[in-house]
């Protein structure tokens, strides 16, 4: 026998049990991919059985403008007049064929609305659905090798059949079984944010995430144009003392420094190792003149070690020296 | 751009460092001094917070650089940049090329349509609409 028939009926052999093992490992893992996402008892407790937020305008994407169109849906719901034709210079990467997560956020801002990312559980998501906020989710459509990158917006669901609701793509109303979405949305590390105009804060959004979201707010529009988001946030988490030291800046900023003083001594109160808390603290007094007051401040924040440390020791001896 | 960047950096750490002497200088008028910002304390809290702003300032030019490069109009290159907080600037800068961008179409081959064909049946994927 030549040996390249041998080689040919080995390697036969070989590709063929190699299939076979390649058809039985796809399958154990499609078997443990496959099972429904675990919603919380909760949850199904919490929620009314359906949800549907029609009044989500359409746009359908155009060849791969998912993102622009998604922006223009959640913008016009929030009552921002714009379109894709507008958002697409602002978003949209030529090169690539897409838009990408941080400009997606920045575009939001430009249109003065706060962009939050929510919590990436099947449960949050549902729940900023009942609430009435529609969500911007990214997918990945397809396999992690090929992957298939999409901008949808989630409007509703229906708990009892286990489905969710979408704008998405060419399809105005697309529903899909809560673990095939899963599947696609774990993909993005299940990345998905809500529009909220400045003042409000949707439920759900964690103390971090707001926080960035807000500060990324204050950093293009201003102090000032922050100072109903930070109120919003001290509302719904009183005790944090980085949301009374945020509500401190902007009063200040806003021109109400006797109120500015009450937050930044709420967050000393709340943590009183916030050394940037101490010296702003000091440093509204020192120009309302309660210089007694303002030394104490002052020199609680030289004490304490950190970045602002040396700043306070300045403004301390400038005082003393007066 | 590894030695403009370094360049950069030096005159950077050095602008700031100078920026900072006239508050030690100067007889203060304690009035002018400004209030720390929530955003240096939000990033003090990320990291180390003037390396920080270091890399904050040169990632703006990075992120500036990769727009024009994925083909983005000039005139509307400055407006993007500065809508991204200093945080997404970075991640921009840093990873651009791996960020993934939502587009929502697929050219797949042969083999790959039927293996996701197969997958979309199974509920693990959603490329093709027909399959439900």
């Amino acid at each position: 026998m030549p040996p390249m028939l041998l080689n040919n009926r080995l390697l036969n052999n070989i590709f063929s049990n190699a299939r076979l093992a390649g058809v039985f490992i796809m399958l154990l893992l499609l078997s443990g991919c496959a099972r429904n996402p675990v919603l919380l008892q909760s949850t199904y407790q919490a929620l009314p059985p359906h949800a549907e937020i029609t009044s989500v305008p359409f746009y359908a994407q155009t060849k791969f403008q998912c993102g622009p169109a998604t922006l223009a849906m959640v913008l016009n719901h929030q009552g921002v007049d714009t379109d894709v034709e507008e958002l697409t210079p602002q978003v949209f990467l030529p090169e690539r064929d897409g838009s990408v997560q941080p400009e997606m956020l920045a575009t939001v801002r430009r249109y003065e609305r706060l962009a939050y990312p929510i919590r990436g559980t099947m449960d949050t998501l549902l729940g900023h659905l009942a609430a009435g906020d529609p969500v911007v989710v990214m997918q990945n459509l397809s396999l992690p090798i090929f992957p298939m990158w999409h901008y949808a917006v989630a409007i509703g669901y229906d708990l009892p059949n286990e489905t969710l609701i979408l704008r998405s793509g060419e399809i105005e109303r697309h529903s899909m079984s809560f673990s095939r979405f899963d599947a696609t949305w774990a993909r993005t590390e299940r990345w998905g944010f809500v529009v909220a105009k400045p003042g409000t804060l949707p439920a759900g959004i964690s103390v971090r995430n707001a926080l960035e979201a807000i500060s990324a707010y204050e950093e293009t529009h201003g102090p000032r144009a922050t100072l109903s988001s930070w109120q919003a946030f001290v509302k719904r988490h009183p005790t944090n003392a980085m949301g009374q030291f945020a509500l401190g800046n902007a009063l200040y900023a806003d021109q109400q420094p006797d109120a500015a003083i009450e937050a930044f001594r709420r967050a000393t109160e709340l943590d009183p190792t916030m050394g940037a808390a101490w010296l702003n603290l000091g440093l509204v007094l020192t120009q309302l003149e309660a210089v007694e007051a303002a030394i104490d401040a002052l020199t609680q924040a030289a004490w304490l070690e950190g970045s602002w440390q040396q700043q306070a020791r300045l403004a301390l001896d400038a005082l003393k020296k007066f | 751009m590894k030695t403009l960047r370094a360049y950069l950096s030096t005159l950077l750490i050095a602008a700031l460092v100078i920026t900072s002497l006239p508050v030690a200088a100067t007889p203060t008028a304690p009035q002018s001094m400004d209030l720390v910002s929530t955003q240096s304390v939000l990033a003090a809290d990320r990291a180390g917070a003037d390396r920080e702003r270091i890399n904050e300032i040169l990632a703006r030019a990075d992120v500036q650089d990769q727009l024009l490069k994925q083909g983005v109009d000039l005139d509307e290159v400055e407006a993007r940049v500065a809508a991204l907080s200093d945080a997404e600037a970075q991640q921009m800068a840093d990873q651009l090329e791996q960020l993934p961008a939502g587009a929502g179409v697929v050219g797949a081959l042969f083999a790959v349509f039927v293996i996701l064909l197969v997958t979309d049946i199974l509920g693990l994927t959603d490329v093709y609409p027909f399959t439900r």
